[in-house]
């Protein structure tokens, strides 16, 4: 005899509250860092120097992030005399470096959207992390959020990977598959800017550079919160985070 | 009318005389032609005959010559007769068109020779006769001509390449078949005073109950030959799919129906079959419409699968007929003629909607060459009109309204719950598994059918033949006839069942017209059979709609039950067919309405994001009907052979050969422990001739005395 009924309304309701309250359970991020200013410009040099994506760029005393291709190594956290800064959060999505502005869906999708997965050569990790969006944590569907299988019913194309060359041509047909109010959005720093596996004769270097992506999740991967973000970003209950300070003072998030 | 009657039976004759001679005359180029205007005329006027008998509500009697020996040739055309003439005239009607059309689509090359007009035309002739024979001899007579041209139409094919042993084991059952209907009729005729049906009908009475268990088993075998029961028909699909696509039609809907007309006529008219005889007629024809209705659904060629599902069909009639002689024989004649009347629409509407089918299937394979279910596909787009008139066919025989399909199988199953009223628990319980098993059978009939229609007609051409829209306009017309004729039967059956009604009261002893057709239309307030509550109940729900300008006693069929439960059923096609319409029109005003600002998009077919959608990789037959085979598969019991070939490891095959056989269950339960049953038989036997001289002598020796001791007095 099975008593999971009991179960659960003895335990209660253990979805997180996210978005209605901020989610503050520790370990629900892995961080991430942000742009510092040194007292040296040898100190900016040096934190540049140990990230292994060249996401530090260092100008002057100040060192500048570019999320795109951070993999949260936490190199330049701990192994530097002077670390630089971690925040925490997981309300990353942002627009391409080649956008101005992303509309989000209309107003009919804001409680439910269809969403169409591709894993376009992703390693794994992503997927695990998008997974964990279906269970009782997270709960996606609480908030009107469906995974489907068939183009035909999608609204947003959620890409992870980098685009392999293998997977370029499917990511291709299912995005012109989908009816025409269609957003795309890049998952992890693979998509966004190909992340470890750069550019080479078989990967694509990230999803841009096949489709037109409305917005984009960095991290690598990015926590479960950050993909909800996202997917509420795109249903247009959430805007985008503050835009990234860039070395030439441009405001545009560069990679 | 009797005149009329006379007449036009004699001119069938005459015109398939001459449809022979024109052939001979004007040579072969003329043949289908000569096929199709001799074929039609002669069909119109079977239809005539029958009519006119019909409309004279009295049998049309006339005696021939007298035979030494075998008394007097005697033709008779009553009302049960007429019904199945008609059928076979407004087959053949199409038929023969078709045959005339198809043929010459076929090119030159192709075209008759006069021994198949012969053939045709002779068949005819042996048709029209067993259905107006009015004595055993000329019955057996014409019933023996019948069977050998069938066989001989089988196996006809001039370019000689055609498996001939289907054709022997077809002619092999029914001359089994012939010998067991004679002795049948010669048991009824021992106590009669001639070999006419009139006297037999006298003289059954006299039999005792051994006797009519007898006559009834001999019959239900030989008759049940032709009609393709359980277990006697194997011999039905191999000659089905070995036959010219020309003359399938015929098998089909023709002579299946003459097995029907034959166990009717025995057990029904000339002899009252008893209670268990009912019985067994009931299982057997639900054992039967299930394992066709299986086969059908798994079969992968096309006509295989029509023949199976003409076994099904045959099941459904005769399970429709042992419920009537169940009933029958337990004195409830309303109950009894529902059943009958439901056996007879059922005859009628196979033999429409599967000669449509089988006259489809022979334009598929002419075109394509191919009638492998798995090979086929997108034939919507090559040719659309044939597509269409198929979809009539498939929707009239899954039975669904409003086509004719949906009546029959309606009032079979109406029939089998009429149970209800009997007594006895036990036949209560036989008579709800057979309704579970037709049930069933309708249920996967469905099933068989959306994959034939689906499988050929849309998708992707899936096998490498050229699709040839050979088929002119003309060719088409001869199927169209039959899709009229099933939404004919579909939407107006309180106008056929009063010509049923005709047949069914001197067998069941009702009316089915009174029992069914209620007088809607024609009511008076002071009716007794309708009283003015009840009426005015079904005023309301519209019953009376149409009084004063449709014809007829009404268009609703309903039969009424006690005071508890004044409708036992009801049901109005004709209403239904109107009120489907007005929906369907409306659904597409509001939904073109409501979606007028949106615009279309067409995108490339969606398949996964794979490379290039093969026609392989498509859904086919074998994978759609893959469920039922995995349920049923205690009856299919196949055998699979695997053949994995694999480089390197295990891990990495590089191609899996699958191959499945299967044995029909008839074949496995029947044919394999008979057959080695006699080659145990004549290796036994065969241990006398081991070569040595003496011992010969001595067997010769022992059947001399063996001889000498039983002529001893002698």
């Amino acid at each position: 005899m099975s008593f999971w009924f009991w179960h659960g309304l003895r335990k209660g309701v253990q979805s997180t509250r996210y978005p209605a309250r901020a989610e503050n359970t520790p370990g629900v991020s892995p961080g991430r860092p942000v742009n510092t200013d040194f007292s040296s410009a040898e100190e900016a040099r040096r934190a540049a120097a140990i990230c292994p994506t060249d996401a530090i760029i260092a100008h002057g005393k100040s060192t500048y992030i570019n999320h795109g291709k951070c993999v949260h190594c936490q190199l330049c956290l701990r192994s530097l005399p002077s670390p630089m800064n971690w925040e925490p959060g997981y309300e990353w999505t942002r627009l391409p470096s080649n956008r101005a502005e992303s509309l989000p869906l209309p107003s009919a999708f804001a409680k439910s959207m269809h969403i169409m997965v591709v894993d376009a050569g992703d390693c794994g990790a992503c997927l695990r992390e998008l997974k964990q969006l279906n269970n009782p944590l997270y709960n996606m569907h609480r908030l009107g959020f469906f995974l489907t299988a068939t183009p035909r019913a999608a609204d947003l194309l959620l890409v992870v990977g980098p685009v392999s060359e293998n997977m370029r041509g499917p990511l291709l047909k299912t995005w012109e598959a989908m009816p025409t109010s269609r957003k795309v959005m890049a998952v992890g720093a693979c998509a966004i800017s190909g992340g470890v596996f750069g550019k080479s004769f078989m990967c694509a270097c990230g999803v841009s550079s096949v489709l037109p992506v409305d917005f984009e999740v960095p991290g690598n991967p990015p926590p479960p919160l950050a993909i909800l973000h996202g997917l509420l970003v795109v249903a247009g209950r959430k805007s985008v985070g503050p835009v990234q300070e860039s070395p030439k003072g441009d405001t545009a998030p560069w990679r | 009318m009797a005149i009329i009657a006379g007449l036009s039976l004699g001119a069938i004759f005459v015109v398939c005389a001459g449809g022979v001679l024109f052939s001979a005359v004007l040579g072969r180029k003329h043949i289908p032609a000569v096929l199709a205007i001799a074929g039609a005329f002669s069909a119109i006027l079977m239809a005539l005959t029958s009519a006119a008998v019909l409309l004279a509500h009295q049998a049309f009697e006339v005696g021939l010559w007298i035979l030494d020996g075998f008394g007097r040739f005697t033709i008779h055309l009553d009302p049960l007769s007429s019904i199945f003439l008609f059928a076979s005239g407004v087959v053949y009607f199409s038929i023969s068109l078709f045959v005339g059309s198809f043929l010459r689509n076929q090119g030159d090359d192709a075209h008759p020779t006069l021994h198949f007009s012969i053939l045709y035309f002779a068949l005819m002739a042996a048709v029209v006769l067993i259905l107006v024979a009015g004595d055993t001899v000329l019955f057996l007579i014409s019933w023996e001509c019948m069977s050998i041209l069938c066989f001989l139409l089988i196996n006809y094919d001039p370019r000689g390449q055609s498996d001939k042993s289907a054709g022997y084991i077809m002619l092999a059952m029914s001359e089994a078949g012939f010998l067991a209907v004679a002795v049948a009729f010669l048991l009824l005729a021992r106590s009669a005073a001639d070999l006419s049906f009139a006297s037999l009908r006298s003289a059954s009475g006299s039999l005792s109950p051994q006797a009519l268990w007898l006559t009834f088993l001999l019959g239900f075998f030989g008759f049940g030959v032709k009609a393709g029961l359980v277990p006697v028909n194997f011999w039905l699909p191999r000659s089905y799919t070995a036959a010219p696509p020309v003359f399938v039609p015929v098998f089909a809907g023709i002579t299946l129906n003459l097995g029907f007309y034959g166990i009717l006529r025995l057990n029904a008219d000339l002899m009252h079959a008893g209670f268990g005889t009912g019985l067994l007629a009931l299982i057997t024809g639900s054992v039967t419409a299930l394992v066709g209705i299986l086969y059908a659904t798994t079969d992968g060629d096309m006509k295989t699968m029509l023949a199976h599902s003409s076994i099904e069909n045959a099941g459904i009639i005769v399970a429709a007929v042992g419920a009537f002689l169940v009933f029958r024989a337990l004195d409830q004649p309303v109950a009894a003629a529902l059943a009958v009347s439901a056996a007879l629409y059922h005859m009628a509407n196979h033999s429409v909607y599967k000669t449509l089918l089988f006259e489809g299937a022979g334009h598929v394979e002419a075109a394509t060459d191919t009638r492998d279910m798995d090979r086929l596909g997108g034939l919507a787009r090559v040719l659309p009109g044939l597509s269409a008139i198929f979809l009539v066919g498939c929707l009239a025989i899954s039975a669904v309204p409003p086509f004719n399909g949906f009546v029959s199988e309606w009032m079979t199953l109406q029939a089998l719950l009429r149970s209800a009223i009997l007594a006895s628990t036990s036949v209560r319980i036989v008579f709800a598994l057979c309704g579970a098993a037709l049930a069933l059978t309708a249920a996967l009939a469905v099933t068989c059918f959306v994959k034939v229609y689906a499988m050929n007609f849309l998708g992707i051409r899936r096998g490498t033949w050229e699709p040839q829209a050979r088929t002119q306009a003309m060719s088409k017309f001869p199927l169209a006839i039959l899709a009229v004729v099933c939404l004919l039967l579909g939407i107006l059956p309180t106008y056929v069942l009063p010509i049923l009604s005709e047949s069914v009261e001197p067998l069941a002893g009702a009316s089915v017209t009174t029992a069914l057709v209620q007088p809607f239309f024609t009511a008076t307030p002071q009716n007794a059979q309708l009283p003015a509550a009840f009426l005015q109940d079904f005023h309301n729900l519209g019953a009376q709609t149409g009084k004063g300008f449709v014809p007829g006693r009404g268009l609703v069929v309903l039969l009424r039950g006690l005071e508890a439960n004044p409708v036992v059923f009801a049901m109005s096609p004709s209403y239904s067919v109107v009120a489907l319409a007005l929906l369907l029109v409306v659904t597409w005003f509001v939904v073109t309405r409501l979606t007028k600002r949106r615009t279309l998009a067409r995108r490339p077919l969606w398949a996964g994001g794979i490379p290039r959608l093969l026609p392989l990789m498509t859904y086919t037959g074998t994978g759609f009907s893959n469920p039922v085979r995995v349920v049923f598969q205690a009856i299919f019991r196949p055998n699979i052979t695997e053949d994995t070939r694999q480089t390197v490891a295990v891990h990495f095959r590089t191609a899996i050969h699958r191959q499945r056989e299967e044995t029909h269950v008839v074949d496995r339960l029947l044919l394999k422990p008979i057959g080695a049953a006699v080659q145990w038989l004549a290796a036994f036997l065969a241990g006398m001739h081991h070569g040595r001289l003496n011992a010969y002598i001595a067997y010769v020796l022992a059947f001399l005395l063996l001889v000498l001791f039983f002529y001893r007095g002698g």
